[in-house]
């Protein structure tokens, strides 16, 4: 299945300066497995130290952030689906 | 063989690059360069080629090297950069300092991280370890922050031994290793201390920039967090030489950065005070300690026309290695000063950039 991803600005030197490219993955889990063997420089804007997600990066499957679906790796992925790196919005 | 002069300016939005001929007179300005991210550190290296490193960071995404081997018209991401093992539970949130190893060494590279630690690249920097005999050390429970962050913000080598080198951590203090960086003592007598609440006595000790003298690597300067100190046995103990830099009654002299010249003159910018944080009445006046002197004065004033309520940060202050020396600073609003008598008269580099975090001078020969 190709899905869409898009990534900050900020960061696509670490994706070829594209913002915006083809994700091929069955599911969810599969795809955010696949963005940092594709771009393994982005790994480290993504994660921490500890392998969690940054805490001031989101990543959002279509409208929900991933934080907060129960298994990424059991989500079919379906025609017309994104994975969007967002960088979380806080202060003024 | 031609000489250029190239000025390396990190900022909180990028990097900047001032350029002019040796006779540093009249400068272009390129950039910003890794525009969006801070760069805390940055290094003009031309033992292989003519390559600048940077140390980039964000709040949201993380630290990380880049570099250019254009004159920063192209960069690259350092893949195997530093970063901290997962076992150790510390973050890398800033690199603070990117410095070339011993001349013997030509291949080395050491960094200089938030939360304080040290790594070194073997390899111009293509991979980077930590040398964790640092946060190993049975002090590192009681090392708290200062008001920028934990960082490891000085790293210096002794020229006659590349196993031989110190580094500074604010607010923890000074370390000295004598094996490459395996193992480190303190080296804080004498210093003064900042209450940080913390039981152990050998650190807490908030410096905010150390320099060797270029002429006898025995002896350092510091401006601490409590006052400007010396050493002449290396760091094993620190005395105040603070005649002539009394900015408040009572209090010791406070600022960020100290800048030792190629021929031993010392440079420091002293703020108002700690609560102040900026340079007392808007006057950016430098103070120097010219070689053969023993007390410090004013060198020169660099607006004399109007007032400049800013601050010039650790790391924002250098000279070059020039025969006859230039002397640069960088302020929190952006601006870039030089002077080429020891500091007496200032000319303001064009442009007017965002806060100043990194002034390094690179020259580059043709």
């Amino acid at each position: 299945m190709r899905i869409d991803a898009s990534v900050p600005m900020l960061i696509s030197d670490c994706t070829n300066g594209r913002t915006r490219f083809p994700l091929e993955a069955e599911t969810l889990g599969e795809a955010l497995r696949r963005l940092v063997e594709m771009y393994p420089l982005l790994r480290v804007h993504l994660y921490d130290e500890q392998g969690g997600v940054r805490q001031h990066v989101l990543l959002y499957y279509n409208d929900e952030n991933i934080a907060w679906l129960d298994d990424p790796g059991r989500i079919a992925l379906k025609p017309g689906d994104k994975l969007r790196v967002l960088q979380a919005v806080s202060g003024g | 063989m031609a000489k250029r002069m190239n000025l390396l300016v990190g900022t909180n939005k990028g990097v900047f690059i001032f350029a002019s001929d040796e006779r540093r007179q009249e400068w272009s300005l390129k950039g910003p360069f890794l525009s969006g991210w801070e760069v805390y550190s940055v290094l003009g290296d031309s033992r292989h080629g003519k390559r600048i490193y940077a140390g980039t960071s964000h709040a949201a995404y993380g630290a990380t090297i880049r570099v250019s081997d254009d004159f920063g018209e192209s960069w690259t991401q350092i893949e195997q950069g530093p970063s901290y093992a997962k076992d150790t539970g510390f973050s890398l949130n800033r690199i603070w300092q990117l410095v070339p190893g011993h001349p013997s060494e030509p291949d080395t590279l050491f960094a200089g991280v938030e939360e304080a630690g040290i790594f070194v690249s073997r390899d111009r920097g293509t991979t980077w370890r930590e040398l964790d005999g640092l946060t190993k050390h049975p002090t590192r429970p009681g090392w708290f922050p200062g008001a920028g962050g934990m960082c490891l913000h000085t790293i210096l080598i002794d020229p006659r031994d590349p196993r031989r080198m110190w580094v500074a951590m604010s607010a923890v203090g000074v370390f000295r290793t004598e094996d490459g960086g395996m193992t480190w003592t303190p080296r804080n007598q004498g210093l003064a201390r900042v209450p940080t609440g913390q039981p152990q006595e050998e650190v807490g000790f908030c410096v905010h920039k150390m320099v060797l003298d270029p002429n006898n690597p025995d002896t350092l300067y510091m401006q601490e967090h409590g006052g400007v100190f010396k050493s002449t046995d290396g760091g094993d103990s620190w005395f105040a030489i603070e005649e002539g830099v009394t900015l408040r009654d009572n209090d010791a002299p406070f600022g960020f950065p100290i800048v030792a010249a190629p021929n031993g003159d010392l440079f420091l910018l002293p703020l108002e005070s700690s609560e102040q944080r900026a340079v007392a009445e808007g006057k950016l006046c430098v103070y120097g300690m010219l070689t053969g002197e023993s007390r410090w004065s004013p060198t020169g004033d660099a607006v004399t026309d109007e007032p400049r309520h800013v601050s010039v940060l650790r790391d924002a202050m250098a000279a070059d290695a020039m025969e006859s020396y230039g002397l640069y600073f960088g302020t929190t609003s952006g601006e870039v000063f030089c002077s080429l008598d020891r500091g007496r008269t200032w000319d303001r580099l064009p442009g007017q950039l965002s806060r100043i975090l990194s002034v390094k001078p690179w020259i580059v020969e043709d």
